[in-house]
Order: C-alpha cells, then sequence, then structure tokens
C-alpha cells in the first residue's frame, strides 16, 4: 500500500461570492492546487459537497469539474455526508491512493451557500436529519443542537458566559486568515448580545453560511521526493446512530471517539503528541462536545479549559487555527477539505501570524449533522 | 420539507406515537428501527408509546423551516418518555415562563402545519404540560 501525501492546497476565500458559479468556485481552488505542481496530471477527482442540487440546480458534480478543467477520461464523483462531505471527500482520495489505484488525486470540497434564501439553506441542511422523524416535528438543524447544548450546561452547571469562550477564540484566530469569512474579533458581550435564534444558541454561537471551495492535492509515494509534501498518516470516517434520541449519552460523539481511536491506534500516537486540531466547532456546544470526547478536557470542563487559555493559538492544545466553523466559516460541504489544507499550511510553515511553531502532527475532524458521519485525519510534516 | 404521500406514510406513528418492540429481548423504540439495536434481532412489531414523560432539555426556536414559519417561536422539547424512550415533540398550551427540564408532560394529537399548495393539513403529536 502506497503512502498518502498532500502535494498542495488551494483555497478560495470565504463568504458572499455572487459573481462566482458553483463550477467557477470549484474551478478557482482546483487550479490554485494544480498550479503549484505542474508535475501532476489527476488521475482520480473526488468533490465534497452537501446540496449543490437545492442551492444550484446542479448535481454531478465530479464529471463537471472534470469537464471544465479539461480533463476526460478520468473516474471523477461527488460524495455526500452532510456537513461531513469534505472530509469524507479526502477519506475517498486516501483510500484510491492507499490503494494504488491512483497516484494523483485532486480532490475539491465546495458549497454555495448565498445564491439561495436563509430558510432554504435552513431547509437544505436539515437534510442532514432523519426527514420523517426530524423534520416532521418542526426540528431544524440548529433547534437540535440547541436542545443538546441545553441538556450540556443544566447537567454539568457550565454558564452561557462560558460557553462564549469558543466562538471568541475562533474568531481570534480568523482575524490573520486571508481565506477566512469573519476577520474580526468579538467580544463576549458581542456573542451575548446577538440575536437569538433558537434558545440558548445565539447567532455567535452558530457557524456562518458563506460561499467557498478548497482543494487539496493528493500523490502516492512515486512522488515522494517533491517538495513541500506533508504525509496523511491516518484517514478515518465512522459513523454514529442516526437521530440523537437513539444515543445513550447524547453528549457523547461515538463516531468521532471511534474515528480518532482507530487513527491514533494506527499510528500509534497519543492524542497529547498532537500539535493543534482543526475540530468541528459548527456551533459552541459541537467544540465543547468535541474536545471532551477527544480527552482534551475532562466532561463538563472544555468551557472553562478554554477561558484558561487552554486551545489559544499559544495554548496547550490549540484549535480552529484559522478560525474554524464559526469564523474561518462552514461552507458545509467544504469544510473538511478547509481544514485538511489548514493542516497542510501549518505543517509546511505557511500559516503567517497563525503559525503554530514547530508543529510536527496536526488533526482535522469533520462531521455530517451532529456527529453522525466523522472523518478524523492525522497529518504529519515530513522531513 | 412536507411531502405529503410521505407523512400519510407514517401517520399512524405521528397520531399515536408507535415506533416498534423486539420481540426477542423487549427493547422499544421510537422511531420503529429495523433491527434491534440491543440484540441485533430482525423480528419487531408495531408497539405504542406511553403518553407521559417529562421534559429534560428543550428550546425556543426561532427561525424555524418555511412550513412552521406561521408558527414561531416554536417550543421543541426533548422528552424522555415513561419507558425510557426519548423522542423529539414540540410543546404547546405551556407559557415561556413555564418551560423548565423536569416538567412533565403528556403527547396528545394536535395540527403540525399544513400544506400550502395542496392544502393537506398535518396532524401529530405534540406534547402539553400535565397539571
Amino acid at each position: 500500500m502506497s503512502r498518502v501525501f498532500v502535494a498542495s492546497v488551494g483555497l478560495v476565500p470565504i463568504g458572499d461570492q455572487w459573481h462566482k458559479s458553483i463550477s467557477d468556485l470549484m474551478v478557482e481552488a482546483a487550479f490554485k492546487a494544480l498550479d503549484k505542481c505542474p508535475w501532476a496530471k489527476p488521475d482520480r477527482i473526488i468533490v465534497g459537497n452537501m446540496f449543490s442540487g437545492a442551492s444550484s440546480s446542479q448535481e454531478h458534480l465530479g464529471a463537471l469539474l472534470a469537464s471544465c478543467l479539461g480533463l476526460k477520461g478520468v473516474p471523477a464523483f461527488k460524495v455526500e455526508a452532510a456537513c461531513g462531505s469534505g472530509g469524507v471527500a479526502v477519506h475517498e482520495g486516501y483510500v484510491a491512493v492507499k490503494a494504488g489505484l491512483a497516484d494523483v488525486v485532486l480532490v475539491v470540497g465546495v458549497e454555495k451557500m448565498k445564491d439561495i434564501l436563509t430558510p432554504q439553506a435552513t431547509k437544505a441542511l436539515a437534510m442532514a436529519e432523519h426527514a420523517d422523524y426530524t423534520q416532521v416535528v418542526g426540528a431544524t438543524f440548529i433547534s437540535l443542537n440547541a436542545l443538546v447544548m441545553r441538556y450540556y450546561m443544566e447537567k454539568y452547571g457550565v454558564t452561557r458566559e462560558e460557553m462564549a469562550a469558543f466562538p471568541i477564540i475562533a474568531h481570534k484566530n480568523a482575524v490573520t486568515a486571508p481565506h477566512a469569512q469573519f476577520k474580526r474579533a468579538i467580544t463576549l458581550q458581542d456573542v451575548l448580545n446577538s440575536p437569538m435564534i433558537s434558545d440558548p444558541i445565539r447567532l455567535l454561537d452558530s457557524s456562518p453560511a458563506g460561499d467557498g471551495a478548497a482543494a487539496v492535492l493528493l500523490v502516492s509515494e512515486k512522488y515522494a521526493s517533491k517538495e513541500n509534501l506533508v504525509e496523511i498518516i491516518a484517514s478515518e470516517v465512522a459513523n454514529n446512530y442516526f437521530l440523537v434520541v437513539e444515543r445513550e449519552d447524547p453528549l457523547f460523539l461515538e463516531a468521532t471517539y471511534i474515528a480518532l481511536k482507530r487513527a491514533l491506534d494506527k499510528t500509534g500516537l497519543k492524542i497529547t503528541d498532537i500539535d493543534f486540531f482543526e475540530i468541528h466547532d459548527a456551533f459552541t456546544i459541537t467544540a465543547a462536545l468535541s474536545l471532551e470526547t477527544m480527552g482534551l478536557s475532562e466532561r463538563g470542563k472544555a468551557p472553562r479549559d478554554a477561558l484558561n487559555g487552554k486551545f489559544e493559538l499559544n495554548g496547550e492544545f490549540p484549535i480552529s487555527t484559522f478560525g474554524g466553523l464559526k469564523a474561518r466559516g462552514h461552507p458545509v460541504g467544504a469544510t473538511g477539505v478547509y481544514q485538511v489544507a489548514e493542516a497542510y499550511l501549518q505543517l509546511t510553515d505557511q500559516a503567517g501570524s497563525n503559525q503554530v511553531k514547530g508543529a510536527k502532527y496536526g488533526l482535522t475532524h469533520n462531521f455530517g449533522a451532529l456527529d453522525i458521519t466523522t472523518a478524523v485525519h492525522i497529518l504529519k510534516r515530513v522531513g | 420539507m412536507m411531502i405529503p404521500i410521505a407523512f400519510w406514510r407514517n401517520r399512524r406513528r405521528y397520531y399515536n406515537l408507535i415506533g416498534n418492540k423486539c420481540k426477542s429481548c423487549g427493547k422499544e423504540y421510537y422511531p420503529p428501527v429495523h433491527v434491534c439495536k440491543k440484540c441485533g434481532s430482525k423480528e419487531l412489531a408495531d408497539w405504542e408509546m406511553p403518553k407521559e414523560g417529562k421534559v429534560i432539555s428543550y428550546t425556543i426556536l426561532l427561525e424555524p423551516a418555511e412550513e412552521f414559519k406561521p408558527y414561531a417561536p416554536i417550543y421543541l422539547g426533548l422528552i424522555e418518555l415513561t419507558n425510557g424512550v426519548k423522542v423529539i415533540g414540540m410543546l404547546t398550551d405551556v407559557k415561556k415562563e413555564d418551560v423548565r427540564i423536569g416538567m412533565k408532560v403528556r403527547a396528545t394529537l394536535r395540527k403540525l402545519t399544513e400544506d400550502r399548495d395542496g392544502g393537506q393539513i398535518f396532524y401529530g403529536y405534540k406534547f402539553v404540560p400535565v397539571e
């Protein structure tokens, strides 16, 4: 089996991209990655995307991208796992290289969220949940997270103010991230005064809608002598029961736990060996649950640890180093690819002011809905 | 999105909270499952849930999906029924100041929403406080 490397990445700044179509976004990210490696010709293309049908009246994205790039005869297809589509797309690319089926795989994550209105986007996002038993009772994706957030705060006696630590860290890191949607810091008062969406979730507890695309170029060990490579040493995907109500403990992210455990077991690493964590902080609550499930905080303690600086860029376990889903942005099906691209930037010392100094290992963590499908990647500096 | 035929297909489940129960180990489910997640048996039979339970979490949703917009804000509860099964459902006939964790509730049949084109009314369970 081949080792798998990231050879280059391409990031489209996230935001309102009304002048660009979904194809434009994919092509821009793809060319940014491909232009850095003129020696690489993709022999496989994987697109991660959640709802291009609902947002752009467009499906069949794999072949569409290949065609836009002037390629014929390439296996090219889209994979979908709700907000985890990007992480799963990287996994699929990894599998192809690992198995020896491809030497150069172009993985692109893309989402167009701003061509449609908020209620339409809400409807599209709710499709990540069980249509027959969640949507019919009026629940949206945000409201499910709100139920879990209140349950968490009640169970562990965590205050509203403490929870706000996560969006504050995310925004702080995004200030100097060139591709971030919100390059501005926020304060506790900003969070507490932001509009209520689904009590206790306020606007600033929630990742924003944005248009975006990211690309990573994966290569086999045939190209191991090329410069600026980062190795993917683990790529794991796991599922959890579909409905939150089916889970014994709604505050434990079992898919995350299983995928992470497999990744650590296969690499022989401990969680504390990892230098930074791109976590799935779609909501304030998912940041807390992710860190606790990963064992970086005790149960119920992640918000207090965050307040004490543990997860800052210069802290013990830096998270969301370019702003995470909350502030870099969360173009849902693209997010997992942004995370891997960001880990690549960190591990090649291209992270600018966001650099985690001397980082050797980075972890990305991306899930669909509330930890229903979870992709975990561990990347390692080469040389 | 409410698809009228999909709703019709499951109407008994929504009206009466009918899930299923494992014939082998007795575990109860709502929504119904295809295989028992406890013992692996595929022998399950429809089973009506108890109607009483308590609120273990709740939210007040101000930005619901389009078909529920006329009813905003929507009070949603995470309810633990007396058989231990957890369900999500709307809370109704309740004042904001009265909603709390631990509140005892009972499932009742109410209108959920309606189909704007065809005019079909979707009925299903909601939870009301028990005095």
